[in-house]
């Protein structure tokens, strides 16, 4: 049988705004699996990297999927809270990750992702202080479309003024 | 029971106890490190031990004793003479029994 694998999604989150440079698949991979390493040993370690990989990264909302086994991913869940910075370069910035979802699929991770990001976006239009950035997101909200064959529309958003 | 094959200095029981705990934290991290193991009795002659552990974590700290190889920079060896549910069972070994 194929193996089945599940799909974790999570947010990177950091009071240090120059943490998003730093938010990169080589850097993250390497400190998720220093956190799995230390809580869960050689055997958790070795266990979790069988199908680890990052599958995909986006640098401006702070967005990680990724990928692992279905027989680890318990391991690779409670290891998350545990990774308490990201590395790259020789920098160091203290951040936490938000796990969002976990599916057994890209595309069920995918779905969740956009309700995320609409819901993410009511609410910064809320909490808007500027009428320039309401604006903006205004802006971005009604030029958001959703076509059948491509939901890419509505992921990104360039806003840190908000953060 | 551990084995040491040359005479060296022989560990204490806190030492021993350290030294289960810290090879459950190389095999299975943190959570392996916290599993609650308790040193019922230990002979410093023999060097063999009675540890009692949750159920659930037999499989854990039988591995890590299994998989540590070195005490001090020397070589050791753990062997599991005997598991049991009960306590009163580890009194007779039925492997030593000798049918007449």
């Amino acid at each position: 049988a194929a193996p089945s694998r599940r799909y974790v999604l999570c947010e990177v989150v950091s009071e240090d705004p120059r943490c998003r440079q730093c938010i990169e698949d080589r850097a993250v991979g390497l400190a998720v699996r220093d956190a799995i390493g230390k809580v869960h040993g050689d055997y958790g370690l070795a266990c979790c990297s069988i199908s680890f990989t990052v599958k995909y990264l986006n640098a401006y909302t702070g967005t990680v999927l990724l990928r692992c086994r279905k027989d680890s991913y318990r391991l690779l869940c409670s290891a998350l809270p545990f990774v308490r910075q990201l590395e790259s370069r020789n920098l160091r910035y203290p951040c936490f990750l938000n796990t969002l979802h976990v599916g057994g699929t890209i595309r069920t991770c995918q779905k969740f992702l956009i309700q995320y990001n609409r819901r993410q976006l009511l609410m910064l239009l809320q909490n808007c202080t500027n009428e320039e950035e309401r604006q903006c997101i205004q802006k971005s909200l009604l030029s958001c479309s959703l076509t059948e064959e491509q939901s890419q529309s509505g992921d990104e958003e360039d806003d840190d003024g908000t953060e | 029971r551990r084995e040491l094959p040359d005479g060296g200095a022989r560990p204490s029981v806190a030492q021993f106890k350290q030294l289960v705990v810290s090879a459950l934290r190389e095999l299975h991290g943190e959570v392996g490190a916290a599993l609650p193991v308790d040193v019922l009795t230990y002979e410093e002659k023999s060097l063999s031990a009675i540890l009692r552990v949750v159920s659930s974590g037999l499989v854990k700290l039988w591995s890590a004793l299994t998989l540590l190889g070195f005490y001090q920079n020397r070589r050791c060896a753990f062997r599991v003479l005997q598991t049991s549910p009960f306590l009163l069972a580890l009194s007779g070994n039925s492997r030593e029994l000798v049918l007449d």
